[in-house]
């Protein structure tokens, strides 16, 4: 009896064992079932000190729950902000789970490899490294086009390109131009989201008052993260190449009737077109009727117009300066100015001089003779033929 | 000679016979040719004015313009100075009952154009010493009429064109003067009249081309054919 006892007892012992080796068998299964089948990084790329989000999805593939006691990511390099999930859980039969993890990118550029991990209860671990990558490449801006000169008042053209040369979107890219004693228009220009190696124009109308730097920030976001990056650009006041430039020549001045005329031509020696050109006289004149101001109107490049200005101006006054008045396209005025020799008023320039003595002689000696020749005819007209 | 000095007696001789058109038709053509050359000098501070718009390359064309000024102002001479002349005078002279032919009246207007050639050759002579001190005006587009229109009007208020054209005129009025005496005369054998209708017939049309000389003058523009 004491030894049927006894070979009960080591068959129970047998029969334990094996069913607790069957057990550990069927949870290790299990757990070999359960997969990472998402991996997602917000951003996708990464920027040195960037905080960003890695969400991992898990999927058990297998017949029957998964046991899970603690799933945590870890690394030497990258930090992980948030808590490791440290609640005992089941991952049921066909079932997916999502963790996400907080970390930041404390570290230089380059790819690094965070570990997800699943510690299942009686069946191990999945270990699975997640490829993280940081780039400091920031947006590029560049100016495309913009006037070689400014010139103070005149509305001028920039247009700037904002690239990413990043291997990944940013967003919320807004381009703020400013810049002392610049009329800047648009004052801030929304790009919004620009992809991996996109890059978008931005048109910029400036209106300097006087020399100064144009400095355009671009801000964007990646992920959460605000960045920016920035350009100088040098305004520098000066003559336009392409500008109209209107030219006085032929000028003949001439006095009388207590007042000066000047006449001449004015052409547009410059590339664009002067709108409402007016010719006046400047400082030390005083204009009168009937041609105070003249009004040219639009002048094309290389197309010429006359003008008459009539003016008066103190004794002993030797030159006066001419100033003509014109307009851009967008409105803004200039003026340029050209001094004009005027002669003495009490001279009366313009007017002919007397006959040379020679002359005055000649036209005598012809009159006398031609008279003695005309009197002479009608004496000999009384006197009977030969 | 004595067609100058002692007009009655001339025309006396020669309308007593038979007239000839050979020797006054050859003296209005030497006057036609004065006349041309006088315009072709007069002429050359506009044809600098218009070649300067219009640019080197029609400077044959240019030289053709200063061609025909001098062919205008041939006929000009021709055609205005003689047969027109010539043609008022006859018509007039019919209001007092002038006789003679027309041939008669021509031959006594050809001679009475010699003063006017004379005249002519010292306007031309004192053209070839003025006319190079004109002072053309530049411009550089016929696109603007008003500045054609300026420039033209300042060449002729040029003082040194100006001066030409004054003493120009005056000795233009001297010679008609003298030639008007010999037409008188002529006019008077040729269509038989007295003195006294020889000499309305004759002042009416010159002292309108006087007064036409004048005003021309004053107001600095060029008397076609005029000497």
């Amino acid at each position: 009896m004491r030894t049927l006892n006894l070979v009960l007892a080591v068959l129970l012992l047998l029969t334990g064992c094996a069913i607790s080796g069957v057990s550990a068998q069927t949870s290790s299964d299990a757990a070999a079932q359960v997969t990472v089948t998402g991996v997602t990084l917000d951003p996708g790329v990464f920027i040195e000190e960037d905080v960003g989000t890695i969400t991992v999805e898990i999927t058990n593939n297998g017949a029957e729950s998964v046991p899970i006691r603690r799933v945590t990511m870890y690394d030497a390099d990258i930090s992980i902000l948030s808590s490791s999930y440290d609640t005992s859980m089941y991952l049921g039969a066909g079932n997916t789970m999502t963790f996400v993890f907080t970390v930041q990118a404390g570290v230089p550029q380059g790819i690094y490899y965070p570990t997800f991990s699943v510690d299942f209860r009686n069946a191990g671990y999945l270990r699975y490294p997640v490829e993280l990558r940081v780039e400091n490449d920031p947006l590029k801006i560049s100016v495309l086009s913009k006037p070689d000169t400014f010139a103070a008042g005149k509305k001028d053209t920039v247009v700037i390109a904002v690239g990413n040369p990043r291997s990944d979107m940013v967003n919320g890219v807004v381009v703020d131009p400013s810049g002392n004693g610049l009329d800047i228009t648009p004052s801030s220009y929304f790009v919004g989201n620009l992809g991996s190696d996109e890059s978008v124009q931005v048109p910029l109308t400036i209106t300097p008052s006087d020399n100064s730097v144009l400095t355009i920030l671009v801000n964007y976001k990646n992920g959460v993260n605000n960045h920016q990056s920035s350009l100088q650009v040098p305004i520098r006041l000066g003559a336009s190449k392409l500008q109209a430039n209107p030219i006085l020549s032929n000028i003949q001045v001439v006095y009388e009737n207590g007042k000066y005329s000047v006449t001449g031509d004015v052409t547009n020696a410059g590339l664009q077109v002067a709108n409402s050109v007016v010719v006046t006289s400047g400082d030390g004149a005083t204009p009168v009727a009937p041609y105070q101001q003249y009004v040219v109107g639009s002048l094309q490049p290389d197309d010429f117009s006359s003008f008459e200005v009539t003016f008066t101006a103190p004794d002993n006054t030797s030159t006066i300066p001419l100033a003509v008045q014109f307009k851009d396209a967008d409105g803004n005025q200039f003026e340029q100015t050209t001094m004009v020799e005027i002669p003495p008023a009490s001279t009366g320039g313009g007017e002919a001089p007397g006959f040379p003595l020679p002359v005055i002689v000649l036209l005598v000696v012809l009159a006398v003779v031609i008279a003695g020749v005309v009197w002479y005819s009608w004496r000999k007209s009384h006197e009977p033929s030969p | 000679m004595e067609v100058l000095i002692r007009p009655d007696a001339f025309f006396s001789r020669i309308f007593a016979g038979e007239v000839s058109l050979k020797v006054p038709g050859l003296i209005a053509i030497v006057g036609a040719i004065v006349t041309a050359i006088s315009a072709y000098v007069i002429s050359g501070p506009t044809v600098k004015l218009i070649s300067g718009a219009a640019g080197s390359s029609a400077s044959g064309a240019m030289g053709l313009i200063g061609a025909f000024g001098a062919i205008g102002g041939f006929f000009a001479f021709l055609i205005g100075y003689w047969i027109i002349i010539a043609g008022i005078f006859h018509v007039i002279s019919v209001i007092f009952k002038g006789k003679g032919s027309f041939h008669r009246t021509l031959t006594a207007g050809g001679y009475g154009l010699i003063p006017i050639i004379i005249g002519g050759i010292i306007s031309a002579l004192l053209a070839l010493y003025y006319i190079p001190l004109v002072k053309v005006p530049v411009i550089s587009s016929f696109s603007d009429p008003t500045a054609v229109t300026r420039a033209i009007a300042q060449l002729y208020a040029d003082p040194a064109m100006r001066e030409f054209t004054q003493i120009s005129g005056i000795i233009s009025i001297i010679f008609l003067i003298w030639s008007a005496n010999i037409w008188i005369f002529g006019i008077k054998h040729a269509r038989e009249l007295s003195i006294r209708n020889a000499v309305i017939t004759v002042g009416i049309p010159v002292v309108l081309l006087i007064v036409y000389i004048v005003v021309t003058t004053v107001f600095g523009v060029g008397i076609p054919g005029a000497a």
